[in-house]
C-alpha cells in the first residue's frame, strides 16, 4: 500500500487539529501530485506554495489550503528535503524557485561577510608587516611642491623663535661643507644655524638644514661637521620626517579610533612632529647612507667616528641624555658601526675639510652678545 | 507525559520544586540553587555535559560558545544519592516567570532568547543559535546570537514579566514587539517588519521595525524584557537622587574648581 511506496519521504505534517510541533508521517511524489500517507491527502502541485520557514531561514516549507484551513509539510531532515527537493519539479510549484535563490543569497552574503573579513585581517597583517615599505612607498608619492610646503611652514615658525642665523661666518661654514655635500640633489637645500648650546642639529622636508650652535662649538674638525650634515642630508634624501609624519598620523588615527577622543590625537600629533622623533631604524639608515654619501663625495668619513665619540663622552658626563642622542641608536653601536666603515671603505687621495673655526665663534660669540642685548632692551621697553 | 516530577511555587518571583526519584538527576545554570535535600549530590560539569566528537577540547570549545548565550561554562548537575525521592528548589534569577517546556511536543528544539536557560534534565543539549539572517539580528531585538535547546522531557526556561504562549498554526503571524520575543519552535520563522510608516515608526514607541513570527509552532512572548525593567528602575533611581542636588552639583563644582586652584598655586 502507500505506507510501503518505494521512494517516500520523512515529513512534518503541520495544519488544524494536529499538535502544534507537526506529526511525522511519509509522502512521496506522482504524477502532478504529493501523496501524504496520515490521512491519505492527495496535494495537487498546483495548489501548494513554497516559502523559507524556520529560524535559520533555510526550511522548505509548503503550504496548501483545505477549504479556510492551511495545511503545511516540510521535510523531516536535510536528507528529507534534498530528496523532496528533487522530486519536486521546480516549475510546476510556486515559490520553489525563490526558496533555493533565497536560501543560496543568505549563504552567499555570509561567504561574503567571511571572506571580506579574511581578506582585510589578512591585509592588515600584510600592512603590519610590511609598514616600513608601506610607509617608504606612500612617502614618495607626496609631491615636492606639498614637502616644499610642509618645509616652509616649519622654517616659518622657527623664524619666529628668533634664534635662528642666516647669515654670517657660521653659517657660511656650514653652507660650504652642506653644498659640497648636495651637489646634484633634487632638493634645493637651505642651511640655518639656530643659537642653542644643545648638541643638535635636525633636517625638516624639502631640505631644510639646522645646526645648533653648541653642535658647532663641540665639533672640532669640518669633517665631523660633514658626518653630521650627510646624516642629517639622508633624513631629507629618504623623506624620513615625511615618513614619520605619516606615521604619526597613522598612530593618530589608530587611537582616534580606539579612544575616541581627539584630543588625545592632537596631543599625539603635536608632541610626535615637535620632537621630531625619528625611529631607531631610521637613525641607522641615517648613519649607512650618510656614511656612503660622505665617500661618494669623497670626504673622510674618520669625521663620523670622533664626533661619535664626543658624543659619548658628553653623555657619561652628564645626567641627562643629549637632545640628539635621545632617539638614537647606541652610540657606541654607531661608533662601532663608522669604525668598521671607514676601515672597509679607505678614503684614497681625500683632502681634509677646511674651515675657519676661530671665525666661526667669533661669530657666533656676537650673535649672541645681540642676541642678549636684543632681549634686554625689549625687556626696558 | 512528563518524566520530571516539579511543582512551581510564586508567581512573580518564582522558584521550581523538582523531585528527583532515586538515582536520577537533574541539571540547571549555575547559581540557580535555592535549597537541596540531605541526599542530594552536587557538581559541575564542563557546558551541558554532553560529549563532543572532538573530545575534551571539543567540549571546551563548546562551553566557551555556550558562555556567549548567556550562561556560564559550567552548569550544575543535581544527583539523588538517596533511596527516597529528594527535592532541589532551582530559584528564578530576576522578577519573571518560570515556564515548563516539553521538548517532545515542540518537536525536540526550541530556539529561546540568550539567558532563558534555568534548568532541566539531564541530557539535553544547549547550544549556540546563530541568527543567519542580518537584518533580523540587527533590528530583530534579540540580536545574532540566541539559545538552541535540544532534547527530550522537560525544560524549565524563565524570562522576566509574564510569559504567555501562542500556538501559531501554518501561515499564522503574529507581530511582537522586537524584545518580547522569548522563544520558539523551530519550525517558527522569524522575521522583521517595517512599522509602515515613517510616522508610526518614529512616534509609535514602538521602534522602526517588528518582529514577526509565523507558524507553524509555538512561541513565548514576555511582558516585560528585563532591559525595558532595569531601565525604568534606573531611571527612576537617577531621578530620585536628583532631588534637591542643585546644592549638591554646586558642592562638586567647587570641588573641582578647588583642585584646579589648587595645581596652580603649587607652581
Amino acid at each position: 500500500m502507500l505506507n510501503h511506496h518505494a521512494d517516500s519521504i520523512e515529513v512534518l505534517l503541520f495544519g488544524a487539529g494536529l499538535p502544534t510541533a507537526g506529526i511525522t508521517t511519509r509522502c512521496y511524489v506522482k504524477s502532478e501530485f504529493i501523496h501524504v500517507d496520515f490521512q491519505q491527502l492527495k496535494v495537487a502541485f498546483s495548489n501548494i506554495k513554497a516559502t523559507v520557514g524556520g529560524f535559520d531561514h533555510n526550511q522548505l516549507q509548503l503550504h496548501w489550503q483545505v477549504g479556510t484551513q492551511t495545511y503545511m509539510l516540510m521535510p523531516a531532515n536535510t536528507a528529507a528535503e534534498k530528496a523532496l527537493h528533487a522530486t519536486l519539479p521546480v516549475s510546476s510549484i510556486i515559490g520553489l524557485k525563490s526558496w533555493k535563490t533565497n536560501t543560496k543569497a543568505q549563504s552567499m552574503v555570509w561567504n561574503t561577510i567571511v571572506y571580506g573579513a579574511g581578506l582585510i585581517a589578512l591585509l592588515l597583517v600584510l600592512f603590519v608587516w610590511q609598514y616600513d615599505n608601506v610607509m617608504t612607498w606612500v612617502a614618495s608619492k607626496i609631491s615636492m611642491e606639498t614637502e616644499k610646503k610642509i618645509g616652509d611652514s616649519v622654517l616659518k615658525s622657527l623664524k619666529l623663535q628668533g634664534n635662528l642665523l642666516e647669515k654670517g661666518a657660521a653659517v657660511d661654514a656650514v653652507k660650504k661643507v652642506g653644498n659640497q655635500l648636495t651637489q646634484g640633489s633634487r632638493y634645493h637645500y637651505q642651511w640655518f644655524v639656530v643659537q642653542d648650546d644643545a648638541i643638535n642639529a635636525f633636517a625638516v622636508p624639502s631640505g631644510i638644514i639646522f645646526v645648533n650652535s653648541g653642535l658647532l662649538k663641540k665639533a672640532d674638525s669640518a669633517n665631523e661637521l660633514a658626518a653630521v650634515l650627510a646624516h642629517e642630508v639622508q633624513h631629507v634624501e629618504r623623506r624620513h620626517t615625511l615618513k614619520n609624519m605619516l606615521n604619526s598620523a597613522g598612530v593618530a588615527s589608530v587611537v582616534l579610533m580606539v579612544l575616541g577622543d581627539a584630543n588625545a590625537v592632537m596631543l599625539v600629533i603635536a608632541q610626535q612632529v615637535s620632537t621630531q622623533y625619528f625611529s631607531r631604524q631610521v637613525e641607522a639608515e641615517a648613519d649607512l647612507k650618510g656614511a656612503e654619501l660622505l665617500n661618494q663625495k669623497h670626504i673622510d668619513a674618520s669625521g663620523m667616528v670622533s664626533f661619535f665619540k664626543k658624543m659619548d663622552a658628553a653623555y657619561k658626563n652628564k645626567d641627562d641624555t643629549p637632545e640628539w642622542l635621545s632617539s638614537h641608536p647606541e652610540t657606541l653601536a654607531r661608533i662601532k658601526f663608522a669604525e668598521h666603515f671607514v676601515k672597509s671603505h679607505p678614503c684614497k687621495g681625500c683632502a681634509p675639510l677646511t674651515w675657519d673655526k676661530a671665525a666661526i665663534l667669533a661669530d657666533l660669540n656676537t650673535e649672541e652678545k645681540n642676541g642678549k642685548n636684543k632681549t634686554n632692551k625689549k625687556l626696558e621697553d | 507525559m512528563s518524566s520530571l516530577n516539579y511543582e512551581i511555587f510564586g508567581n512573580d518571583l518564582p522558584y521550581v520544586q523538582v523531585t528527583l526519584a532515586p538515582s536520577t538527576e537533574a541539571m540547571a545554570e549555575q547559581g540557580a540553587m535555592m535549597y537541596v535535600d540531605q541526599h542530594i549530590v552536587m557538581s559541575a560539569v564542563l557546558g551541558d555535559g554532553s560529549a563532543s566528537k572532538f573530545g575534551v577540547i571539543g567540549r571546551f570549545f563548546n562551553a566557551i560558545k555556550r558562555t556567549f548565550t548567556g550562561e556560564s561554562m559550567f552548569s550544575s548537575v543535581y544527583t539523588n544519592t538517596g533511596f527516597v525521592p529528594q527535592n532541589i528548589a532551582i530559584a528564578a534569577p530576576s522578577p519573571g516567570q518560570i515556564v515548563p517546556i516539553e521538548l517532545e511536543e515542540q518537536g525536540g528544539t526550541i530556539i529561546c532568547q540568550k539567558g532563558a536557560y534555568l534548568a532541566g534534565e539531564k541530557g539535553q543539549k544547549l547550544q549556540l543559535a546563530f541568527q543567519k539572517r542580518l537584518r533580523v539580528g540587527f533590528f530583530g531585538g534579540e540580536g545574532f546570537i540566541m539559545q538552541k535547546i535540544s532534547g527530550r522531557g522537560t525544560v524549565f526556561i524563565h524570562a522576566s514579566g509574564t510569559l504567555k504562549q501562542v500556538a501559531l498554526g501554518p501561515n499564522d503571524v503574529l507581530k511582537v514587539d522586537a524584545g518580547c520575543l522569548v522563544g520558539m519552535s523551530s519550525t517558527v520563522r522569524y522575521d522583521i517588519q517595517y512599522a509602515g510608516k515613517l510616522k508610526t515608526g518614529i512616534f509609535g514607541g514602538e521602534g522602526m521595525f517588528y518582529a514577526t513570527v509565523s507558524g507553524p509552532g509555538n512561541v513565548w512572548m514576555q511582558s516585560l524584557p528585563i532591559s525595558r525593567l532595569s531601565r525604568a528602575i534606573v531611571g527612576s533611581a537617577v531621578a530620585g537622587r536628583s532631588k534637591g542636588s542643585v546644592l549638591g552639583k554646586l558642592y562638586l563644582i567647587g570641588i573641582v574648581l578647588f583642585v584646579i586652584i589648587s595645581l596652580f598655586i603649587d607652581k
